[in-house]
């Protein structure tokens, strides 16, 4: 019983932060049609920054706001400087077929995360790094009992939670939000109704930059910082937006708490190599048979 | 050269017929165990064990292209980097078959009496670098063949209009399931030659080298075998030529470690925005300016 | 406030779709552009909005170049666009729909935008009833009117309509027409209408401008063109 009880907590708690993974990814996928496959080198940078910060003194939480902001500016960076010559070039250049059209932002995407971790490699000597929590990572006390669950858990559930309240409340109640959601549905109607959607997308970037540093944040401290660390977890995120539904904020969240606990109970059940081929599998059965995820629209991918 | 096999899979099945996959490495290992295997336990001779391998390959992107085949553009990336990570990691499950991490030890034997006494001595390095030629040129005879035939023709019409190709009897799903075949048998000859080189395990074939695959593909210029050339030259040799020019400045090691990478990417990311069409693609836009 | 359109010319690789065509829509009139399918009437009213690129030639609204401009600029000018068949979000509800239509204003005059949305739920009242439903719940001619409500919540100065009867029954078709003939006498709002249905088009029309292949073949009064009949019976087939 107590086996199942500490899968399940840290099924949970991985599966938020996976969530947010897949959320960052769904967002920039809904926002500029682009799986972004850099997008864990973005949150593993941001994390190195936030760690250099730690290390030099700095208190937890300056650096974590700093690397929420990083991320942000980061997200920015690669759409204007990337993203956006890219589909600039597209429009002109003779590779003009549907699927070279989709597949060029997913390679330019790898490069990107190639480049990341290369520079963190030179920034930092590519050290494998401990990264503290603002609260304990081991186990919890609670009259008296220990817990199947750390208060790190907690911590991260709750942030997680204030964060999915935050970008829903963003998306449902504010023109902003309005805005973006208009753009990613319809990108000709949003403009003909006066919606900027180059700044909209840059947004969709900005967001998705921010969410991927809080992902790094939460992730790290319970395992270790290195430029290769976090290349796991794009996998799994990935697999979480395509179970909950590519399309689909709610659909990414759905997602990610599903991956979270059969990634969970696969590794205290099973062994740790079996995670791959779990993930494997689910990935498989999701695409076979409801490729749009469990919350997606029917509009399915391939006829 | 054995990279130049590998790169052009992903010549073949992206730049020809639009399908992405970050995956190809994983189909050489499936090459490299399925000839170091036969060799190991069964002693099977090199010439043999090779074409199994590819043969193999072939059956595994047989399996590859039926689930992958209905799937396009991210769907399809994603699901082969994940394939790219799994497979690998089967080395370590299932240990007692594929020694895990250590991997096998292969020796493919080295160069025949016969050709000794002819030229003289052959140390290990040139047999290995005339038998995987011989293979080269086998892989780009069947390549060409490929591209300029009418199976390149609806390949490419498969990655440029499908909808329009199944309305002329292209049977768009079979024809996908073919291409992976086909291209992973590319994949497993070069996974099975690495083999050559003496050691078959998972950090071999790890998914970095989906990446530099395709990586090449991508900066060669992906639409044609010249740029597969181009760009497998451009990736193996880059970290020697930067290795040469660093060392003469004496760059701190922290840099010079990462410098092919972060050259690799940032070329990676500057040819798909200014050239998508690659080193060759650039050269044939001048031509026909 | 007029639309001045000089040789205007819009092509899309081999093909012209609009070819050097000028004319002028005066300010509060209607002007129809009318002729039969691929006569490049779409093509022109995308041009205008910014969707589509001309090769050569000028767009000129109240002294303003609109050639070069993004079409969110363009709206910001006074412009609204309804696009012929998907004008609307399906996946947004009524309001949400017409709240994108108010957007850029939001900021400025959050006032105006209210009231502005109110008199338009008042202009379709149907929309009122289901301001809560998804778009792509309504029926044909409900989406038409929200496309139409959507870009006037911005109270726009020129409004260019794309085949508004397209897919709709007659009796909907001139509920349509009659509401924004009404609304161009009481408000002075310009409008180019584009149409297929052209009695239904010259019906209310000021000023009609015949395309046949992308050229302008006749720019006259709509009273004079209703009555040419072998013009009507060559390019209109009535």
């Amino acid at each position: 019983m107590n086996l199942f009880l500490s899968a399940f907590f840290s099924g949970t708690a991985r599966g938020a932060i996976y969530a947010i993974v897949a959320l960052g990814l769904v967002l920039v996928w809904r926002g500029a049609g682009i799986i972004n496959f850099a997008q864990m080198g973005q949150a593993m940078f941001t994390t190195y920054i936030a760690s250099t910060l730690i290390i030099s003194g700095k208190s937890y939480w300056l650096a974590f706001v700093i690397a929420l902001i990083a991320g942000a500016m980061l997200g920015a960076l690669i759409d204007i400087l990337v993203m956006r010559p890219l589909s600039r070039v597209h429009r002109a250049e003779a590779l003009n077929s549907p699927a070279m059209k989709a597949a060029i932002p997913v390679i330019a995407s790898l490069g990107i995360l190639g480049l990341l971790q290369a520079l963190a490699g030179m920034f930092w000597a590519g050290q494998e790094r401990g990264f503290p929590a603002p609260v304990a990572i081991e186990g919890l006390i609670v009259a008296g009992r220990k817990m199947p669950f750390t208060a790190f858990d907690i911590f991260t559930i709750a942030i997680v939670a204030l964060v999915l309240v935050l970008t829903s409340l963003f998306f449902r109640k504010t023109g902003t939000g309005l805005a973006m959601r208009a753009s990613a549905l319809n990108q000709e109607v949003a403009k003909l109704s006066g919606i900027r959607t180059t700044q909209v997308r840059v947004l969709s970037w900005m967001i998705s930059g921010a969410t991927s540093s809080l992902a790094g944040l939460l992730i790290t401290p319970t395992s270790n910082l290195s430029p290769t660390t976090l290349d796991l977890v794009l996998i799994i995120g990935f697999t979480a937006a395509v179970v909950g539904g590519l399309d689909s904020l709610p659909g990414a969240v759905i997602g990610g708490f599903i991956v979270g606990y059969v990634i969970s109970f696969v590794n205290f059940y099973g062994t740790p190599e079996d995670i791959f081929l779990a993930i494997l599998l689910l990935l498989l059965i999701v695409l076979l048979v409801r490729p749009s995820g469990v919350m997606g629209t029917k509009q399915v991918r391939r006829v | 050269m054995i990279f130049f096999i590998g790169v052009l899979s992903i010549t073949l099945l992206t730049g020809a017929s639009g399908q992405i996959s970050l995956g190809q490495g994983a189909l050489m290992a499936v090459g490299g165990y399925a000839s170091a295997l036969p060799i190991l336990h069964f002693t099977l001779n090199m010439w043999l064990a090779i074409p199994m391998a590819v043969f193999v390959s072939a059956i595994a992107g047989l399996l590859l292209g039926v689930t992958a085949a209905r799937l396009s553009g991210p769907y399809l990336a994603g699901t082969t980097l994940v394939i790219a990570l799994a497979i690998p990691s089967l080395a370590n499950r299932f240990e007692s078959v594929f020694s895990g991490d250590v991997g096998l030890s292969v020796d493919f034997g080295n160069a025949p009496s016969w050709l000794n006494k002819a030229i003289g001595e052959v140390a290990l390095e040139k047999w290995q670098l005339i038998v995987t030629i011989i293979f080269a040129t086998i892989a780009l005879f069947f390549a060409l063949n490929i591209l300029d035939t009418r199976t390149g023709r609806s390949w490419r019409a498969l990655r440029d209009h499908d909808i329009a190709a199944s309305l002329q009897g292209v049977n768009v799903g079979r024809s996908r399931i073919f291409i992976f075949m086909v291209t992973s048998a590319f994949a497993g000859m070069a996974g099975a030659l690495y083999g050559l080189r003496g050691i078959v395990s998972p950090s071999v074939y790890a998914v970095s080298l989906s990446l530099s695959l395709l990586t090449a593909a991508i900066l060669g210029g992906i639409r044609n075998i010249s740029g597969a050339f181009i760009g497998s030259v451009i990736v193996v040799f880059l970290p020697d030529w930067i290795g040469t020019v660093t060392s003469r400045f004496s760059v701190p090691t922290r840099i010079s470690d990462y410098l092919p990478a972060l050259i690799t990417g940032l070329l990676l990311v500057v040819t798909v925005v200014l050239s998508p069409g690659g080193v060759s693609g650039a050269i044939h836009h001048k031509k026909h300016k | 406030m007029t639309l001045e359109i000089s040789h205007l010319t819009t092509q899309f690789g081999s093909v012209t779709a609009v070819d050097d065509i000028s004319f002028t829509a005066k300010a509060s009139e209607i002007t129809t552009v009318i002729g039969a399918n691929g006569a490049g009437k779409s093509t022109l009213l995308r041009t205008i909005s910014g969707l589509e690129k001309p090769t050569s030639g000028s767009i000129k609204w109240s002294g303003n170049e609109l050639i070069g401009l993004k079409p969110e600029a363009i709206v910001r000018l006074g412009v609204a666009h309804v696009p012929e068949g998907h004008a609307v979000i399906s996946e947004l509800t009524v309001a949400e729909n017409i709240a994108m239509g108010g957007l850029f204003r939001r900021r400025k005059n959050r006032a105006d935008l209210d009231s502005a949305s109110k008199e338009v739920y008042e202009l379709f009242p149907r929309l009122e009833e289901r301001h809560k439903q998804l778009a792509g719940t309504l029926s044909g001619g409900e989406r038409q009117m929200l496309a139409i409500a959507r870009a006037l919540v911005a109270r726009p100065q020129l409004l260019l309509l794309d085949e508004p009867s397209l897919g709709l029954a007659p009796l909907v078709v001139e509920q349509i027409i009659a509401t924004v003939n009404d609304l161009c006498r009481k408000t002075g709002l310009s409008v180019l209408l584009v149409e297929q249905n052209a009695i239904t088009a010259l019906g209310v029309a000021d000023q009609g401008v015949l395309l046949s292949l992308g050229k302008v073949v006749a720019d006259r009064p709509a009273k004079e063109l209703r009555a040419d009949a072998t013009l009507r019976a060559a390019y209109l087939g009535y």
